[in-house]
């Protein structure tokens, strides 16, 4: 009896200590209420007051080791363009496949306003309005909303999830687009279990403590320590977007958990969960959705035995499968690096995820002699991929390499419309982990040759009525080309782009027009229009002003904001070129030639050249505009913005021509 | 006698599978190829209502898909809920020649949950198969079951939903008993609905469409229940979550909403009511104290959706929202009528369909329940029947905006339901004026400042922009006014809320680089602000009339100072059109160092027959062409 009121009383010490970290529920103080704006951010309609998580690990009332994670925020709400932090979801893990799931318990909530008679009032959010939605198999959702919510009012809530998913530890969102007074984690980790932690973001860490808590984890006679480790910032900004940047997770003040290695309590077994890339490579070669499925060229072999019959070159055989198996799969949406249903059912179904498509691919590729291998990345969506030490959480898309002679392809089957070796924009996401089977895995440049690249080639004749006469050559070369395919495909034939482009452009008339390669993914689309333009509805005085860059005309600059925080990050490098040729009409001259120039961002970066050649009555007139990269970094920003600038002012410019 | 069934089964399943149609693409006639993205080569929909609260609905499709463009409305989606039943789904795929390639169940059906994005909660789901085909043509076949309780809102047939959809043959059955009496309406339909009796004595309506060619998209149409085939049904009789009704017109339907869904849903606190005498006792006027009450409304609640209990037409208790401070339309609608009774104000719950593109009103010839996706209140103060949307928390009382005006809509009150319609914005009420004084200097820099007034409709253009910070502001002006380089130095935002509400715009700009100089020459664009730059497409053999939803009125002066001694170096602008839709009007005069531009755009409202569409295109061309005029100044 003495002995289990100790360990009570030891217990309720421990809670009571580690409950110190947290704050109390349902306060707010009179400093709190009265708050009418943020100090520090005075447009904020919501700021974080204080917010608090905690994950542990324990033994769950179904007897499973579990780890645990309460969520606890208190929120000042100023004006009803807050009111959205006043509803919540939280979604969870709930796959039906396996009984394995995500729950959530202890939900709790608040708001506390003044009346009408502005006195203090707490009303409490009721169980029966916790919604939760089952949204599909693989997740559902609590959703509640908080009562009782006025300008000035304070809300708060919490809640538990448990999770049987130690890989999944929580990671904890330091900014958010309010901006935080306080946000603070604190994580038990069991002497069992090992992770890594890695920290995203610009900002730095307030608080950083860890201290050793005593025989803190205990089960099935198992018992050791934990390690106690608080995270804590003070006064975050809030995240503001900017355009065409890539997962704003990559830049948003974060802290993510791997794990490492465990040791089983029951058996004291130790398993090894990632460490290093050595460990991977072992986990993954060995993985039944991952590695064993790379070794199933038996399932292919058969299939790709009239697809090579004749082809004796390497390049010949992979391009034959490739397409093949393009055209065999219909992509279902899923991404992952792992396969959902394996490859025999997606090859049964035609349908399958990026992974169960992109095996096959490998598979019949080997299976055909080739050397392919897997390549890990994470899509720009996803974000950004730790390059200090193995995050296997971090990649969500697999594609596969192909080395033939001394080149390297690297190719996405889940696209019928991707020529061989290119891959689609949302992979292209700084480097990939290539994963070979019988040697170490290593990263790779997922960027190389891929551009996006068009050229305009027009000759015209200008008539005495002003009309100009002649044909157009729009070749659409590298990932425009793709672009190309797809914006064509998008009717039902090319007679109907064709009117669409048409009835697009009321002043041109396409007379004939011809589309080549549409279906020759490897080569570029050419399209060449036989046209007639009407650019004048009356001719004044014999002369005509004329505006050369009337087809792709820039007018307005992308870039708005006076500097930038983030990169720019359009993927690819992207060259546009312009050449226009006019015959002027007897007796005609002139005028006023076009403004030509030539600018160039630092260190080649991008540029804008504009050439004009006259020669008798005809003249000819060139623009390029060129970006020589995907990424521009914040300080290139201003040169960029300069170099749209200039090609805008440029092309504002207009000739004139006369009659003699 | 068991193995006499057993081959009596066998039988009819042959005999079902030799009735199997031809589904080889080939078949298909060349004249429903135009523009198709799928072909519907049979498509049976069987209603039969067996009582009040059973109906069996039976539906199989097959779809011929021609391209990839057709996959999405190849999906099969079926909805059930707590009162729908999902009793069967089955199908297959068939490759282009008619060969059967596999098959599917209910059991291969993804299952979501079907709540609207805005919602929190709906208790609505979907089952979903999705074919997985890579050659095309190819054709999906399916035959699904569905059992709802309720007999107040019967599925409306509608055998093409979408443009690039071509039928060869679809057809819709009404059974019932003999004394089930229904109103029915079918809409761009051919000819009469077959009604005859069948071998159960039952009474059945059939209606048919074959041959019908894949619409193609054709800007400025009507709503498009205005011109694709359709039939409504509506029982007389009817059980509805457990409530029986009758009704014959919108008078009945309405009376039986507002007693079953709204009366008992309106008790207050005494302490609520208290309060909101207190509030309105020093007013007179009782306008006045509507507008006290609604503003006292909106600064308390905000909208969340929860759709539970009655079909999701209930609303919550009005003391729950005063509890809660939140609600739906439905919730906060009764809310404020509540909140009004209490000072004695009488209201209506008005059930309304919303849109800002189509004025769409509920059908003065055939009352239904699902023709409305919202709430909003009407006041019938004597003389001035006042409006309210009580679902934001900015909007002006009196003020409904492009979301539900010039519309039928049906208010439900203790006497019956009514058909009212709701207030016109026209294109004198729908205005944007604005006036700048800008100067161009020497370096083409362009500064000054600019005022724009919005009206009507367009009184809600800069909420979005209301109490955001200075740099968001400044994001979202420098996306709405095309000046590069747009750097804001002040602005100043004001909302007139009275019952004829303006919002104010005051901008203080400058931008580096507006002209250009080249060879002792000044280029800039002479519209700054506020240009259209693209036509509608062109449309081969249009078949909609043109609609234009709503009239507006745009005008806008410039005037700019510029350096002096420069002479325009090609005509001035100089454009005045006028059309039916519409009147055009853009003028430039320079005069010393002055240059003033005038532009006038006009839209009237209304429905033009479909060969006016080119001259639209037209009209809109030389907008586009007057806004693009690039001034060329020389020096003198």
């Amino acid at each position: 009896m003495k002995k289990a009121l100790i360990i009570v009383l030891i217990l309720s010490l421990f809670t009571k200590l580690s409950k110190a970290q947290n704050f109390t529920f349902g306060t707010a103080t009179q400093q709190e209420m009265d708050m009418t704006k943020y100090a520090k951010d005075t447009s904020a309609h919501a700021v974080v007051l204080q917010e608090f998580g905690e994950s542990k690990m324990n033994v769950s009332s179904d007897d499973y080791i579990k780890v645990f994670f309460t969520y606890h925020v208190k929120i000042k709400i100023f004006d009803n363009k807050g009111f959205d932090n006043g509803t919540v979801q939280i979604p969870v893990y709930n796959n039906s496949n396996t009984d394995l799931y995500e729950d959530v318990s202890n939900i709790k909530g608040i708001t506390t306003y003044k009346d009408d008679n502005g006195l203090t009032r707490q009303i409490e959010l009721e169980d029966k309005k916790i919604y939760p939605v089952k949204e599909n198999k693989h997740w559902a959702n609590y959703k509640f909303a908080l009562p009782g919510l006025r300008n000035g009012c304070i809300v708060e809530y919490q809640y538990t999830i448990e999770s049987p998913y130690w890989e999944n530890f929580h990671s904890w969102q330091f900014q958010t687009d309010i901006p935080k007074i306080s946000s603070e984690y604190d994580v038990h980790i069991p002497g069992f279990w090992n992770y890594n932690a890695s920290i995203r973001g610009f900002l730095k860490l307030d608080k950083n403590t860890s201290e050793i808590e005593k025989e803190c984890f205990s089960s099935g006679g198992a018992h050791c320590d934990c390690s106690f480790i608080t995270y804590g910032m003070h006064n975050i900004p809030a995240f503001i977007e900017e355009d065409a940047m890539t997962a704003p997770k990559n830049y948003r003040s974060a802290i993510n958990f791997e794990l490492v290695d465990y040791m089983n309590p029951y058996t004291g077994a130790k398993v090894r969960y990632t460490k290093e890339w050595k460990d991977v490579d072992y986990q993954l070669k060995t993985d039944s959705y991952f590695g064993r499925q790379l070794k199933r060229e038996s399932l292919l072999k058969d299939r790709i035995i009239p697809v090579i019959a004749g082809k004796t070159d390497d390049l010949s055989k992979a391009k034959a499968i490739y397409a093949y198996l393009q055209k065999w799969f219909k992509w279902n949406e899923y991404s992952g690096i792992s396969c959902v249903d394996g490859l025999n059912k997606a090859l049964d179904s035609h349908s399958g995820s990026v992974a169960d498509i992109n095996f096959s691919l490998i598979n019949a590729l080997k299976a055909a002699g080739l050397k392919a291998d897997a390549v890990i990345l994470s899509t720009r969506e996803n974000g950004s991929i730790n390059s200090l030490y193995p995050v296997i959480g971090d990649f969500n898309y697999v594609v596969a390499k192909v080395d033939i002679g001394t080149d390297s392809y690297f190719l996405d089957a889940t696209d019928p419309l991707l020529p061989f070796g290119m891959l689609p924009l949302k992979c292209l996401n700084g480097q990939g982990r290539v994963m070979s089977l019988d040697k170490p895995s290593y990263f790779v440049d997922l960027i190389t040759k891929q551009k996006q690249k068009s050229t305009y080639s027009m000759e015209f004749t200008l008539q005495e009525d002003g009309k100009l006469k002649g044909t157009i050559i729009n070749y659409s070369i590298g990932y425009d080309a793709y672009l190309k395919r797809k914006a064509i495909k998008k009717f039902n034939s090319t007679d109907e782009y064709i009117e669409a482009i048409n009835s697009r452009l009321p002043k041109l008339k396409i007379l004939k027009s011809t589309i080549n390669a549409l279906d020759s993914l490897d080569q570029p689309v050419g399209e060449i229009y036989e046209v007639e333009i009407s650019l004048y509805d009356k001719v004044s005085n014999g002369n005509f002003t004329f505006n050369p860059f009337f087809l792709n005309k820039i007018t307005e600059n992308p870039f708005k904001m006076t500097d930038r925080l983030y990169p720019v990050d359009w993927g690819m490098a992207s060259d546009q070129r312009n050449i226009l040729t006019i015959h002027l009409a007897k007796g005609y001259i002139v005028a006023t030639p076009p403004q030509t120039l030539n600018v160039e961002m630092p260190n080649n970066g991008g540029r804008f050249l504009s050439t004009y050649d006259p020669l008798d009555n005809t003249f000819t007139f060139s623009n390029i505009i060129q970006f020589n990269k995907g990424i521009y970094s914040p300080d290139e920003y201003p040169y960029l913005k300069e170099l749209y600038n200039k090609i805008i002012q440029t092309e504002k410019g207009e000739m004139v021509f006369k009659k003699k | 006698m068991r193995i006499f069934i057993v081959i009596t089964c066998l039988l009819l399943f042959f005999k079902a599978a030799d009735a199997q149609e031809n589904y080889d693409a080939s078949l298909i006639s060349k004249e429903l190829m135009p523009y198709a993205t799928v072909v519907i080569r049979n498509s049976e929909t069987t209603i039969e209502v067996k009582d009040l609260s059973n109906v069996n609905y039976h539906i199989t499709k097959a779809i011929t898909v021609l391209n990839k463009n057709g996959d999405d409305m190849a999906r099969l989606i079926v909805e059930y809920d707590k009162i729908t039943e999902l009793k069967s789904i089955k199908g297959a795929i068939y490759n282009s020649f008619g060969k059967q390639i596999s098959k599917f169940s209910k059991s291969d059906c993804e299952d979501y949950s079907n709540a609207h994005d805005f919602s929190l909660f709906e208790d609505a789901r979907v089952k979903v198969y999705t074919p997985s085909v890579t050659e095309y043509p190819y054709t999906i076949v399916y035959d699904y079951e569905y059992r709802s309780k309720q007999t107040l809102d019967i599925d409306k047939w509608e055998p093409v939903e979408h443009t690039g959809i071509a039928v060869e043959k679809s057809s819709f059955t009404f059974i019932c008993k003999p004394d089930f009496n229904i109103n029915y309406k079918a809409s761009n339909l051919a000819g009469k609905p077959l009604i005859s009796t069948d071998t159960h004595g039952l009474k059945t309506y059939t209606w048919q469409l074959n041959n019908q060619k894949a619409a193609k998209h054709e800007p400025f149409s009507p709503y498009h229940d205005s011109f694709l085939p359709g039939v409504q049904i509506a029982p007389q009789n009817f059980t509805y979550y457990g409530i029986n009704g009758t009704y014959n017109n919108w008078e009945d339907l309405g009376k039986w909403e507002y007693n079953n869904l709204i009366a008992s849903r309106q008790n207050l606190d005494s302490e609520t009511i208290q309060h909101i005498k207190e509030i309105t006792k020093d007013i007179a006027d009782p306008k006045q104290k509507a507008k006290k009450v609604y503003e006292y409304m909106q600064n308390k609640t905000h909208y969340i959706s929860v759709q539970v209990g009655i079909g999701g037409i209930q609303p919550f208790l009005a003391a729950d929202v005063d509890k809660q401070n939140y609600g739906d339309c439905k919730a906060l609608v009764n809310y404020t009528q509540a909140l009004l009774k209490a000072i004695d104000i009488n209201s209506y719950y008005c059930i309304v369909q919303a849109d800002n593109d189509y004025t769409i009103g509920l059908q003065n010839d055939f009352p239904s329940l699902n023709q409305g996706n919202h709430i909003i209140l009407c006041i019938p103060f004597k003389n001035d029947t006042t409006w309210a949307d009580c679902t934001s928390q900015t909007i002006p009382f009196g003020y409904l905006g492009s979301f539900t005006d010039d519309r039928n809509v049906l208010a439900c009150t203790p006497e019956g339901g009514k058909l009212m319609h709701t207030p016109k914005y026209t294109l004198k009420d729908n205005v944007k004026r604005r006036k700048a004084n800008f100067a161009i200097d020497n370096e083409g820099a362009i500064s000054g400042n600019m005022t724009t007034v919005f009206k009507g409709v367009d009184y809600e253009y800069r909420d979005e922009l209301i109490n955001e910070p200075r740099t968001e502001q400044n994001k979202m002006l420098q996306k709405i006014y095309p000046i590069n380089n747009l750097l804001i130095d002040k602005l100043d935002l004001q909302q007139d809320k009275s019952f004829n509400p303006s919002t104010t715009e005051n901008i203080t700009l400058h931008a580096r680089d507006y002209a250009s100089f080249s060879d002792g020459k000044y280029y800039f664009l002479l519209n700054p602000v506020n240009r259209i730059e693209e036509t509608p497409k062109e449309v081969r053999n249009r078949i909609n009339d043109v609609y234009i939803a709503r009239g507006y009125t745009e005008e806008d002066e410039v005037t700019y100072t510029i350096p002096s001694g420069f002479r325009p170096e090609k005509e001035p602008l100089m454009v005045s059109i006028e059309k039916p839709f519409g009147k055009f009007t853009a003028t430039m005069v320079l005069i010393g160092n002055q240059l003033t531009y005038k532009r006038k755009l006009q839209f009237i409202e209304g429905t033009y027959s479909k060969d006016t569409y080119q001259d639209l295109v037209d009209f809109y061309q030389a907008i586009v062409d007057a806004d693009e005029y690039n001034v060329v100044l020389t020096k003198n």
